[in-house]
């Protein structure tokens, strides 16, 4: 044919068109409808027809913080659904992040500044300016910094992440001079991480399930709940569903994660220790292990030690952990630990998952570092399939000023003196008796940002005592968005800005093992008087005549973020695309697995550490083990005559090895090797004592959510799960009341009479049981609430359940530090 | 400016792409209409189609139009309908798929053009009773997305644009260029008129053209509209 080119088709359209209009509307028609644009990202109001405006955001309801999309309409937030472009997500979102909308517009909600107006606690309010609230303020601040005294400031937030922390915590923080600054991630999973960090490094795992053949799971419920929840849970199932992979689960409790399983294996609390370890001889004794990665491994003291004595070593290590004597222990049958064991060993890849059902005790440490020594000798360790060193994003910020003051810090954060090992993540419980105990100082003013010290950390009661009293703490201040059992002890309350009110960049761990970069934006204009407290440190600093230098706003500080970032990561998309698509991942990257691997060529200087075998770029002569901030000089792991990235250091200066032989808890006095050591207070139980558990439900964001009343829809009430030959022996029916106590208090609340929990245990949800906040969740009108939401006449529930932490004594794994939530001894009796 | 000049530029040629596909999906929906059959041969339409390389003999011109739909109905009939062995124009029929699943009605492509069709936004309607894959079907949604790509460029919504161009890439690629080349060519064989042969001919020659073209269609989109730089 002569040739249809670009040029002459061209006339050939016009003429069909010509044809076409000229015709009896001749083109055919199969089809209905009409192209639509984007999947998602348009809706309509059902009833006005009234179209919607999208706009890419990220949840923030748990600390997974997915890519999410809000839907506003007239200036109102109408809906959150899921961002449909983000790997990490791949748009689905649960129900928490579903009920995204309520946190804005609960009639309870805190929305002016409040200084309180009686005795603290009294709960007498009057509403303050914000100009009023921030003189005062920064009066207070001032005066302590000028004294020389910033660190009299204490700051302790809940969850604070990516740009709120950089600009709160590293800038304005910073900038002012305190380092008496907690976190509370030993109530959360502090433990797990120092495990890891003293085993490869690092923290977070990520278990990847789109490639893994099994699933050994020690007391995570991820299918309800995890630090990165839809993500992975939608990623098990998919894997359970498509490729029937199988999954067993050893809990107390049947979770939905344990009763999605193959198998639930019921199993005595904080015995999970027992059982990896026992799984770790079998594949041991039985050759079963992947000799090739203990190339990378570390399990004796001497560091060049050959393959073949690492493992005889680890043989002799664990020979006394027999099955027979896990079983003795966890009430596991041996051969069940043994055939578990093989079939973890010779199913390639396998993956072994834990969380806080297994760590939050007080001989987590080890059991975490059994879980890693599992993964380790069966080769399952940052492979396709196993278990992987996360992947985040990876953001530029300004930093401010250069020359920040040195900084001065009370010693508070880290537990009592002497008392724990290497508390990495700090000792968020034991703040507060620290505060009351006096010996390392007492704050001046006490601030707290997402957090609830009273009700998030264990026996309530103690932190009441000391958080009402104004002579240990003068002056207490918050910033939130609800009035809740702490709030109500501040002296002034700042009414914060929703996460759908404001800015923030992202980075959460991707569970494709690439990284993706997220924004948060702006839904809504905050409600009343809201503000986020990223804008408020700003105006505060400039208040104090100590400008950031990082901009006059948080959304500020996010575009320079931004602008930053993209200069030095290739292929990075304008601001305006990432107001559009919320999400972006390089689309050439590919997973990151086995970096362990990387060899070092050029070692840029750095220095031979003999004991370690670190090579780092410290003062020769040094000891890498002691030197003060070593860690972030390493370069590399020498192994045999080559130097590899292998495993290197975060906060803790271990080598490079995976240490399973770890040189830094020998040096603390603790076995090196993982090792299983007994609960002191489960040893010393009396026939009629119980353990109590701790547990969260899908549909409540740790004890923080109840004033949502979607969800407390749904869960407003948390009885007491016993089992039925448990409940039988104190003549206990379904239903009735009981009376739980612990060495440190007493509640009464309902028990709940099921085979789905093991006998002997009493599982109580912290999910709910507030005293506070706000009508859906406790029945109580908070100070200066409206009523003009037409829920409250549809509210149909006046149970709120009774929470736990009442009775939960603050308790620490010497090791790490973590809260150990799982361990309390109680008596229950019929009330 | 320039960028909205290249914004009309861009819509007009998915508007004659629009009409082009129409205009096949017409000639294959069913036997020709008198009235199509009139348009076709007007002098002005026949040049257009000269110039293209398209030659209709004097079977179809010079014939009694009463006379010429009676033979090119019962060509239509023989060539893609039967009963003897005819040139069914289903995708699935003609389209060798590596997993072998191809040859019959109903394969595994028709289900494919189904649900591309359908995941695109739109839906079979309920009295169309044919099959989902056949041939108008698919040039009539390859019609219907380029004219909603032409409504995007008009409203300047770049992004909505780029969108159809790469459901058009993704379909042509997937659905066009693996079958109707080879379908053509059993047609321009089989017929016996020279209308459906040369339709035959016009119509492989714009798919090639399509396949060419799509993606410097593509980059001059997103020339037109260049992802947007952060500006302090």
């Amino acid at each position: 044919m002569a040739g249809l080119n670009r040029r002459n088709f061209m006339k050939l359209g016009i003429a069909s068109g010509a044809l076409l209009a000229a015709g009896e509307s001749i083109i055919p028609s199969a089809l209905a409808g009409n192209v639509k644009l984007q999947m998602g990202g348009k809706d309509f109001n059902y009833k006005t027809g009234a179209e919607r405006k999208a706009i890419p955001t990220a949840c923030w309801s748990c600390v997974t913080r997915c890519a999410a999309m809000g839907f506003v309409e007239d200036g109102r937030l109408v809906k959150m659904e899921s961002n449909p472009e983000s790997i990490r997500t791949l748009g689905k979102m649960c129900s928490k992040g579903q009920s995204g909308s309520n946190d804005v517009y609960f009639p309870d909600r805190i929305l002016y500044p409040m200084k309180r107006a009686g005795a603290r606690g009294s709960g007498k309010w009057k509403r303050i300016s914000w100009d009023a609230a921030l003189t005062e303020l920064a009066g207070r601040l001032k005066k302590l910094r000028d004294a020389g005294h910033p660190e009299k400031f204490m700051f302790h937030y809940g969850r604070m992440k990516a740009s709120s922390s950089k600009l709160i915590k590293s800038v304005f923080l910073g900038t002012y001079g305190t380092k008496t600054i907690a976190g509370h991630t030993s109530i959360c999973e502090g433990g797990k991480w120092t495990a890891q960090e003293l085993t490869w490094g690092g923290h977070y795992d990520n278990w990847d399930f789109d490639k893994t053949k099994f699933v050994l799971n020690f007391g995570s419920n991820v299918l309800e709940c995890h630090t990165n929840h839809v993500p992975v849970s939608q990623r098990l199932i998919k894997a359970q569903v498509d490729r029937g992979v199988r999954s067993v689960t050893f809990d107390v409790r049947l979770s939905n994660t344990a009763a999605k399983s193959d198998e639930w294996i019921p199993v005595k609390p904080g015995t999970d220790g027992a059982i990896v370890l026992a799984m770790c001889n079998v594949v041991m004794q039985n050759n079963l292990y992947d000799k090739s990665f203990f190339k990378f491994i570390r399990a004796t003291e001497d560091v060049n030690a050959s393959v073949d004595k690492k493992i005889s070593v680890l043989k002799k290590h664990l020979s006394k952990y027999t099955p027979a004597w896990a079983e003795k222990i966890s009430g596991v049958k041996a051969s069940k630990i043994e055939s578990l064991a093989r079939e973890f060993a010779k199913t390639k890849p396998a993956v072994v998952i834990n969380y806080r059902g297994s760590v939050a005790h007080y001989n987590g440490n080890d059991t975490e570092r059994g879980c890693q020594m599992l993964a380790a000798i069966t080769g399952n360790i940052d492979n396709p399939g196993g278990r992987c060193r996360g992947v985040g994003a990876g953001w530029k910020y300004p930093k401010g000023l250069k020359d920040k003051p040195k900084g001065k810090a009370l010693k508070l954060t880290k537990g009592f003196p002497g008392t724990i090992a290497y508390p990495s993540h700090g000792v968020c419980q034991q703040v507060l008796p620290m505060i009351k105990d006096g010996k390392a100082g007492r704050p001046e003013i006490y601030m707290w940002y997402c957090y609830n010290p009273v009700y998030v950390n264990g026996d309530s009661q103690g932190n009441i005592d000391v958080l009402k009293d104004e002579k240990m703490i003068p002056f207490t201040v918050t910033s939130n968005i609800v009035y809740d059992e702490s709030s109500k002890l501040a002296d002034m309350i700042l009414p914060d800005a929703t996460y759908l009110e404001r800015w923030d960049w992202e980075d959460m761990v991707d569970p494709n093992q690439i990284g993706e970069h997220y924004i948060r934006q702006t839904l809504v204009k905050p409600l009343g008087e809201a503000r986020d407290l990223g804008d408020v440190v700003i105006e505060l600093a400039e208040k104090m005549g100590m400008p950031l230098g990082v901009g006059s706003s948080k959304e500020e500080f996010v575009k320079k973020s931004h602008e930053m970032t993209a200069k030095a990561v290739k292929g990075f998309p304008g601001f305006d695309y990432m107001k559009k698509h919320g999400v972006w991942h390089d689309p050439s990257a590919k997973p990151k697995y086995y970096s362990h691997k990387k060899e070092i060529k050029d070692l840029g200087g750095a220095i031979l550490d003999e004991a370690t075998g670190v090579y780092w770029k410290g003062k020769a002569g040094k000891d890498y083990t002691t030197a003060k901030g070593s860690a972030k000089k390493y370069v590399g792991q020498k192994i045999g005559d080559k130097v590899y990235r292998s495993f290197p250091p975060d906060k803790l200066s271990k080598s490079g090895y995976l240490e399973l032989y770890s040189g830094l808890l020998k040096l603390k006095g603790y076995p090196a090797l993982p090792t299983y050591v007994p609960i002191p207070a489960h040893e010393k139980m009396k026939s009629n004592e119980l353990i109590l558990t701790t547990y969260k439900v899908a549909v409540h964001i740790h004890s923080r959510s109840s004033h949502r009343k979607w969800l407390s829809e749904i869960y407003h009430d948390n009885p007491g799960w016993i089992n039925p030959k448990t409940a039988a022996d104190r003549g206990i029916k379904d239903g009735d009341k009981i009376k739980v106590k612990s060495s440190i208090g007493e509640i009464v609340t309902k028990a709940r009479v099921t085979e789905k929990i093991v006998p002997g245990i009493i599982a109580i949800s912290m999910s709910v049981g507030r005293e506070e906040s706000g009508r859906y969740g406790s029945g109580k009108k908070s100070p200066l609430a409206h009523d003009n939401d037409p829920d409250l006449k549809n509210k149909f529930w006046d149970t709120y359940g009774m929470h736990p932490n009442w009775i939960i004594p603050n308790s620490d794994d010497p090791i790490n530090g973590q809260q150990a939530w799982m361990d309390t001894v109680v008596k229950v009796t019929k009330a | 400016m320039e960028k909205n000049g290249k914004q009309k530029d861009m819509a007009e040629v998915a508007k004659q792409r629009s009409n082009v596909y129409g205009l096949l999906a017409t000639i294959y929906h069913k036997e020709i209409t008198k009235k199509l059959l009139k348009q076709i041969k007007h002098p002005k339409f026949l040049e257009v189609l000269s110039d293209q390389g398209v030659q209709l003999e004097n079977d179809i011109l010079q014939k009694p139009e009463d006379e010429m739909i009676e033979e090119l109905a019962i060509e239509y009939t023989r060539l893609f309908l039967g009963p003897d062995r005819h040139i069914s124009p289903h995708e699935s029929v003609h389209h060798e798929r590596d997993d072998g699943d191809w040859g019959q009605f109903w394969g595994k492509s028709t289900v494919e053009v189904k649900k591309f069709i359908e995941t695109a936004g739109l839906e079979y309607k309920s009295e169309y009773t044919g099959l989902p894959d056949h041939i108008s079907v698919e040039l009539e949604f390859m019609q219907r997305t380029t004219e909603r790509e032409t409504q995007a460029w008009e409203e300047k919504d770049n992004d909505g644009a780029l969108y159809c161009l790469k459901i058009e890439k993704k379909f042509i690629e997937e659905h066009l260029v693996p079958w109707l080349p080879l379908f053509c060519d059993k047609v321009i064989k089989d017929a016996e008129l020279s209308f459906y042969r040369e339709m035959a001919k016009l119509t492989k020659s714009f798919v090639e053209l399509e396949k060419e073209e799509i993606d410097n269609y593509l980059s001059e989109a997103q020339k037109a509209a260049p992802p947007p730089r952060f500006d302090a």
